[in-house]
């Protein structure tokens, strides 16, 4: 094997392959990244067997000899971004090792056959549907942070993606908060489909879609999951187990609706947190008519209080809450004003966009 | 060599509630969701035999024995009883990881009870379950978790095996692969198609064939089938109070002795303090003395002010004092400690969306 090509155009997509090459691996060759040239096209491939990235790219001198091995894949990164912008990079093959010359630079890196280079195995899609990239984006944007992260519910772990025949709707939680985003589209979808993504598909696929305006194809088999655009084929394995009943936890007796300015509401609370205790970061609400307060006190017995103008009027409530969990909503929802649906101290909480809200955000409590 | 004993409550739920109402013995009885929508949590074994089991929809249970009596769940009662499983493994160990309301792992490895056999020690928990508790649990004990859990599963209701460490490779040899957590009906097929039955045939096959099929489970399952398991036990144990003990060789006697070796318990106790000062708040200093005759005395005061440091030693001396004081004995052991609150005790719980759920 053997090709040139410059160091810009190769960047982008190695580095985005290389992403998916964990620090530490199981197997040797799972450090490396899969170089097959086919032609004019050098497609670039990196796994750690549960997502797989295929980055593809064409060669602008179509001179090349075709072939396929693996290399190093962090050494390849940082050589080629060291190498100055704007130059010409060739690989060989020659006896086993990959020499990379640019200029007066030459590297030679220890390779491992191409043949042993795991392919994540091929499920046939039962469904196939294609939006843009900036749709699917605006999805996984609102909900992965409320992810659960090496929860012992491994099917936490990841994002519920549920497909129909009117749209997308896609459901991430942690056990103690939820975060739901649906699309409404039209999808020649016959049968509804509920799969989950693990955590580190979703955040690798988000990585991935830069181009809001242009599509990406997916297609979901029994297995896994594949995401198509222009220049990637991400696969990703699905996580085999059942995701809690979300619609069970949807409060829908919440009746003391309280309507705020987002922004302000935010920035109180990013004031109060500093005063929460730094583990537990519990703040306590108390509504009354026309404003919110919220103290937070650590267990230095310092203390924070704000209080909120809010549009409410009706009973008094006290209600205890992770901070973070508020902030993480308010983070990620633009409209002017949020919308906080409480019913009694010990029942979830409801926060969404006051009008035609895509998403929907459930957060349980803290006992104070 | 690791010594970890998994146990698991037998039927717990439903366990608990015939426990509690003795004419529920003998009858089918389901703990869990009684409207349609509700699915069951737990099944006794009368209930059992007519297939019924949890997870099943309630709808379908009730199908399939029409009998089956349903019972609300008391999560507040089923964590009490958890506590009181809880408080007879601290007496054989501290390092406890509970997976959930009846099930835990314990790691007994240093443990110097029964000469520091697991398989007795284990023994000895389910008895005291059963007498003091009136529950059955059954024990797995093993080299590891993945061992010990499948081992709790073998006898299994009121079961106790063992698999030494000299009968792993047999063991699992043997062992279908279907018993490996994790390895589901979907896994365990895909494996049956490949001619793998037991952990012996998994065993031949090479990781690298593993790791293309399994992806990321695929290395962890050769290990698994070698029963090969490094999980730690992960104890996440609330402490009440920590405390240095010294036994001396021989008796002290004056008032300057006493003092001396004080100190030395004191920094001891000041340097395993410090490992945990970020989560706990001492609330109450304490001194032990045990004197010539085995009997021995506790003192212990309240901290006047949470704030200040809480190593004094002049409060320390006039407790241990004051302790030997009550005796005109020599003394063999000496004992300093604080008691704890969690630094975050008045934050209390973060509620859970999905509680009784899963």
């Amino acid at each position: 094997m053997k090709f040139t090509i410059s160091r810009d155009a190769l960047l982008k997509p190695l580095n985005l392959v290389a992403g998916v090459v964990e620090r530490r691996q199981t197997l040797p060759i799972l450090a490396n990244v899969l170089m097959v040239l086919d032609g004019e096209w050098l497609s670039l491939t990196g796994t750690d067997l549960e997502v797989e990235l295929v980055g593809r790219l064409r060669l602008e001198q179509s001179s090349g000899d075709s072939g396929e091995i693996t290399v190093p894949a962090r050494k390849l990164v940082d050589i080629c971004k060291s190498l100055p912008e704007g130059c010409e990079i060739e690989f060989a093959v020659e006896e086993g090792k990959v020499t990379v010359r640019s200029g007066r630079s030459r590297f030679t890196l220890s390779t491992l056959p191409a043949r042993d280079f795991p392919n994540v195995e091929d499920s046939i899609g039962t469904h196939k549907v294609t939006l843009l990239q900036g749709q699917l984006r605006r999805l996984i944007d609102r909900t992965a942070f409320a992810m659960a992260q090496q929860d012992v519910r491994y099917y936490l772990n990841g994002m519920l993606w549920e497909l129909h025949a009117k749209g997308l709707r896609v459901v991430a939680t942690d056990g103690h908060r939820l975060a739901m985003c649906s699309l409404d589209s039209d999808f020649p979808v016959e049968e509804n489909k509920q799969v989950i993504l693990p955590r580190k598909g979703v955040l690798e696929l988000a990585r991935l879609l830069q181009d809001d305006g242009a599509e990406v194809a997916i297609v979901i088999g029994n297995n896994h999951i594949r995401a198509t655009t222009d220049d990637f084929m991400f696969t990703s394995k699905l996580v085999d187990g059942k995701f809690p009943d979300y619609q069970r936890v949807l409060p829908r007796s919440a009746d003391k609706v309280v309507i705020g300015a987002r922004e302000e509401l935010r920035q109180a609370f990013t004031r109060t947190a500093i005063l929460s205790n730094e583990k537990y970061r519990g703040v306590r609400l108390t509504l009354g008519n026309g404003a919110m307060e919220i103290v937070a006190n650590n267990p230095e017995q310092e203390e924070a209080e704000e209080t909120v103008t809010v549009e409410y009027s009706g009973d008094g409530l006290e209600i205890g809450f992770n901070v973070s969990y508020l902030l993480d909503v308010l983070g990620v929802v633009t409209s002017e004003k949020v919308k906080l649906s409480l019913s009694d101290p010990n029942s979830s909480a409801l926060l969404e966009e006051p009008e035609d809200g895509d998403s929907l955000y459930v957060v349980m409590p803290m006992r104070l | 060599m690791r010594k970890i004993i998994h146990i698991d409550a037998d039927s717990f739920y439903a366990s608990v509630e015939m426990r509690e109402n003795p004419e529920l013995r003998d009858k089918p009885i389901a703990v869990g969701g009684s409207s349609d929508r509700g699915v069951v949590a737990t099944a006794n074994y009368e209930a059992r035999k007519y297939g019924v089991h949890s997870a099943l929809p309630t709808a379908r249970a009730r199908q399939l024995c029409p009998q089956l009596i349903i019972i609300k769940p008391r999560f507040e009662l089923y964590r009490k009883v958890s506590g009181q499983f809880r408080e007879i493994f601290s007496d054989f160990t501290e390092r406890i990881e509970p997976l959930s309301l009846d099930e835990a792992y314990l790691d007994v490895s240093d443990s110097p009870h029964f000469g520091g056999s697991a398989t007795l020690i284990a023994r000895e928990i389910r008895r005291r379950v059963r007498e003091e508790l009136k529950l059955t649990v059954s024990a797995g004990v093993a080299p590891n978790k993945f061992l010990a859990k499948v081992a709790s599963d073998w006898d299994k209701p009121d079961g106790l095996y063992t698999v030494a460490p000299n009968q792993v490779a047999a063991f699992v040899k043997t062992l279908p692969v279907s018993k490996i957590n994790g390895v589901g009906k979907v896994t365990t097929e895909k494996l049956k198609r490949m001619g793998v039955v037991t952990c012996g045939d998994l065993q031949e096959v090479p990781i690298e064939d593993l790791a293309r099929r399994f992806g990321k489970y695929g290395p962890r399952l050769a290990e698994l089938a070698h029963g090969k398991d490094d999980r730690e036990v992960k104890t996440s144990r609330i402490r009440k109070s920590i405390s240095v003990e010294r036994t001396y060789s021989q008796d002290l006697r004056s008032d300057e002795e006493l003092l001396e070796a004080m100190d030395t318990v004191l920094e001891e106790l000041a340097e395993r303090f410090g490992k945990i000062e970020q989560q706990y708040l001492p609330t109450k200093r304490f001194v032990k003395v045990k004197f010539r005759n085995f009997s021995q005395t506790t003192l212990e005061e309240l901290l006047p002010d949470r704030s200040a440091p809480w190593l004094d030693r002049a409060e320390y001396q006039r407790l241990l004092l004051s302790a030997r004081a009550r005796r005109p004995l020599s003394v063999r052991l000496l004992g300093a400690g604080l008691r704890l609150a969690p630094r975050n005790a008045d934050e209390a719980d973060q509620l859970s969306l999905f509680e009784g759920l899963d």
